[in-house]
């Protein structure tokens, strides 16, 4: 408590700094230790007295203890642990009975759990799959032991590369045992019938037949088999199944169950799909050239998050509206809808740790919050219609309550020419000394041009005789013939008496090895010792550097330096292929001390 | 009713008409405080939200209070600037208990107190820090605190009042 008053404290500084802000900071602590995302999070009237609460399925701090906790106000109300990781967490209305106390559906691994005023209620399993008969052919006959644990792996497998159905979880881990395990295994199991279930990735509400704020809702559950359930709210029968191409991961649902809806479903294919009512399959899809963040439906729009930093805006039949750039990685997405001014919006939690709000393209506000937010939930919490919920990647709880006077608008983007073109060029300045130059260069321009031209000629003389020169002494370390492609060069390192000489020798032919090369040094026997002078090269593969070291010793105690040559020879050819010459540092070791 | 004697005290007022606005958020039970203040043979038993605005009488040992007991649902909210003119003293109410609403107290009271007629009106505002007996509640002191009320706003004369 101490540590949310002193951080309370600071954000009313901050406020006060930002007094045309449009939130006013009603809570921030750091340390409330949730670990959630936007799917997780709902608000709910949980016991019917008008103070609502959050509903938070918190995954635990790296993952580990899944818990479900119900926030009232800024305190954690009840926790309880949950078997599995929560996927989604959603309230609605099951039933038209008084009290109207909607009930809190948290989708965990294959179930959906209950909750009505905060005690379990009710567990739905997804319907098991029916396995490939082929594999429970296999099991059967490994039950009446006709075939041993080898064969029955073998056959196993052949089922996983080729049958369409996957096989059970039970397979599956029999797979991946060792040879010692499987007797054991399928003893154990050879007497269980196999199943094959799936897991509920996303889930969401639908209201049943009128659009009323307190109607009854359906539950729609997004499922790792490629399938979209629609439950009924009292009875939990499936109402409709749905088949989709690939895994949902974002469910928008708009309309009502028994006149017409339509659901929108981001898949993991990176492809947007819509239904609707009396479609068993996708009626249009939307191709998004990258995976999808977080889909949100504000009013007519569909905005469409990807990982390439933007948002897309999508109508419903697919067609694209509108493309706004993001500064930033978009972490989660959430909608924005003010009652009171009829205003629809959507937020952006980026990960520079600003949270952006856009209605269509215009950017209406900006949030900047101490650490990147991973949550995002906008409604009534407690008594205050207009709060904005966000938790942050390192567990933090943040409350914003937007202001009775807040009104929402475009800031007018600055028109005209962008700001870069104002800028001035940096174009240098010419001095005196620059006119007088280019008033002798009209003056004498003829004799410059001569001279020039006969030290030109003269230049390219001496450079061709230079490099002549060291083509007949070999002295460049690079090999230039077509015949030997050699790269070779040296380092010293050390302080001495004693220096480490490394040379680098690379073969940078393509495709053809060179043999039979060897090294040579040559130096002044008075001033360094070297344990090997002439040794053989290995075979160079082409593209690797070699590091060839030996160990250089000065003998002087004088303090004295001189060159060393290295030569790079062919079996029996006495012209070096290419040489380097090393300027021994100075040594500063006891010998010259 | 001593307190109200103090309050009628401070005012200086001879007349014996007080007008009195009683604001606050929605659910800090201002007409609970208003009807407490009634004798007790007027006091209604059960008490709902208030739906835009209710006038109140009842008298003290010199005065006569009119209040008038505005709603303080968000929705209600823009009518409060309607009765500043008549108001000669403000109570304030707060729900002690509610931590998370805090800001917007103090948000409307600032709106409140920067009023042009509030604002060089010198009128004697009360704040109840309601509901002290929940077990989450905060201290006057804290309230005070949150709503930055030793930074003095105005020349308004300030009492902030515990009810138990």
């Amino acid at each position: 408590m101490a540590a949310a008053s002193s951080s309370d404290s600071d954000s009313g500084r901050a406020e006060s700094n930002e007094a045309s802000s449009k939130w006013l900071d009603a809570h921030y602590d750091p340390m409330a230790n949730i670990h959630t995302f936007s799917s997780c999070l709902a608000l709910a009237d949980l016991h019917g007295d008008g103070e609502y609460k959050l509903v938070v399925g918190d995954l635990g701090p790296g993952g580990q203890h899944p818990r479900l906790k119900v926030l009232k106000g800024p305190t954690v109300l009840t926790e309880s642990p949950l078997p599995a990781l929560p996927a989604a967490a959603a309230t609605f209305l099951m039933e038209q009975h008084e009290p109207r106390t909607p009930a809190l559906a948290l989708a965990s691994g294959p179930c959906v759990y209950v909750y009505k005023n905060l005690r379990p209620y009710f567990k739905f399993s997804l319907p098991q799959l029916p396995p490939n008969p082929l594999e429970q052919e296999l099991w059967n006959q490994a039950k009446e032991d006709w075939i041993d644990p080898l064969t029955l792996k073998e056959m196993l497998e052949g089922i996983r590369e080729k049958a369409e159905v996957p096989l059970s979880v039970q397979s599956l881990r029999f797979l991946q045992l060792e040879l010692s395990e499987m007797e054991a295994f399928v003893s154990q199991h050879k007497s269980k019938s196999i199943k094959r279930q799936t897991v509920i990735t996303t889930m969401t509400t639908l209201k049943k037949n009128l659009a009323d704020e307190d109607a009854v809702s359906c539950l729609v559950l997004g499922t790792e088999n490629k399938e979209l359930l629609v439950l009924d709210p009292e009875a939990f029968t499936i109402l409709a199944k749905m088949s989709l191409p690939s895994v949902p991961v974002f469910l928008e649902v708009s309309g009502q169950f028994d006149v017409e809806f339509r659901l929108a479903a981001a898949c993991r294919n990176g492809n947007v799909y819509i239904l609707r009512r009396d479609s068993k399959h996708p009626k249009y899809c939307i191709e998004l050239s990258a995976q999808p963040v977080g889909l949100v439906r504000v009013l007519k729009v569909l905005v469409v998050g990807s990982t390439q930093e933007s948002l897309h805006g999508f109508t419903h039949k697919g067609k694209k509206l509108w493309t706004v750039q993001m500064p930033a990685a978009i972490l989660t997405m959430n909608l924005l809808e003010q009652r009171s001014r009829g205003l629809q919006a959507v937020m952006a939690g980026l990960a520079n740790g600003e949270v952006r709000i856009y209605h269509d393209k215009a950017l209406l506000n900006v949030i900047r919050t101490p650490d990147a937010v991973t949550s995002l939930c906008f409604g009534r919490y407690g008594r205050e219609d207009n709060t904005l919920i966000m938790t942050t990647r390192g567990g933090g709880l943040i409350i914003k309550i937007l202001k009775r006077t807040a009104v929402f608008v475009e800031a007018g983007g600055v028109a005209g020419p962008p700001p870069a073109q104002a800028m001035k060029l940096s174009v240098p300045r010419k001095t005196r000394l620059y006119v007088d130059q280019t008033l002798r260069e009209r003056e004498a321009g003829t004799a410059m041009h001569r001279t020039f031209q006969t030290d030109l000629y003269l230049l390219r003389l001496r450079a061709a005789r230079a490099y002549v020169q060291a083509l007949e002494s070999s002295l460049n370390p690079v090999s230039v013939t077509a015949r030997e492609p050699l790269k070779l060069h040296a380092v010293v390192q050390g302080l001495g008496p004693t220096f480490k000489l490394t040379l680098h020798l690379q073969n940078t032919s393509t495709a053809r090895p060179i043999l039979g090369l060897l090294v040579c040094f040559l130096y002044n026997e008075v001033l360094y010792a070297l344990p090997r002078a002439f040794f053989k090269v290995p075979l160079l593969v082409p593209g690797l550097s070699y590091p060839l070291e030996t160990f250089v010793e000065s003998l002087s105690d004088k303090g004295i330096s001189d060159i060393i040559k290295v030569l790079v020879l062919r079996e029996g050819q006495s012209a070096p292929l290419l040489s380097a010459h090393i300027n021994m540092p100075m040594s500063e070791g006891l010998a010259a001390a | 009713m001593g307190l109200l004697d103090r309050l009628s005290g401070l005012l200086g007022l001879k007349k014996e008409e007080v007008h009195v606005l009683c604001l606050g958020l929605d659910n800090s039970a201002k007409t609970t405080i208003i009807n407490k203040l009634k004798p007790s043979n007027a006091q209604s038993q059960d008490i709902v939200p208030t739906r835009g605005f209710s006038i109140e009488k009842f008298k003290s040992s010199s005065l006569s209070f009119t209040v008038f007991d505005i709603s303080g649902q968000g929705r209600y909210r823009n009518l409060w600037a309607h009765y500043y003119k008549e108001g000669q003293a403000i109570i304030f109410v707060i729900d002690s208990s509610d931590r998370l609403r805090m800001v917007v107290a103090k948000e409307e009271l600032d709106t409140l107190l920067s009023h042009p007629d509030i604002k060089h009106g010198r009128i004697p505002i009360l704040f109840f820090a309601n509901k002290m007996d929940l077990r989450d509640a905060v201290t006057s002191v804290k309230v005070s605190q949150l709503l930055c009320l030793e930074n003095s706003k105005g020349n308004h004369g300030i009492f902030v009042l515990v009810k138990p």
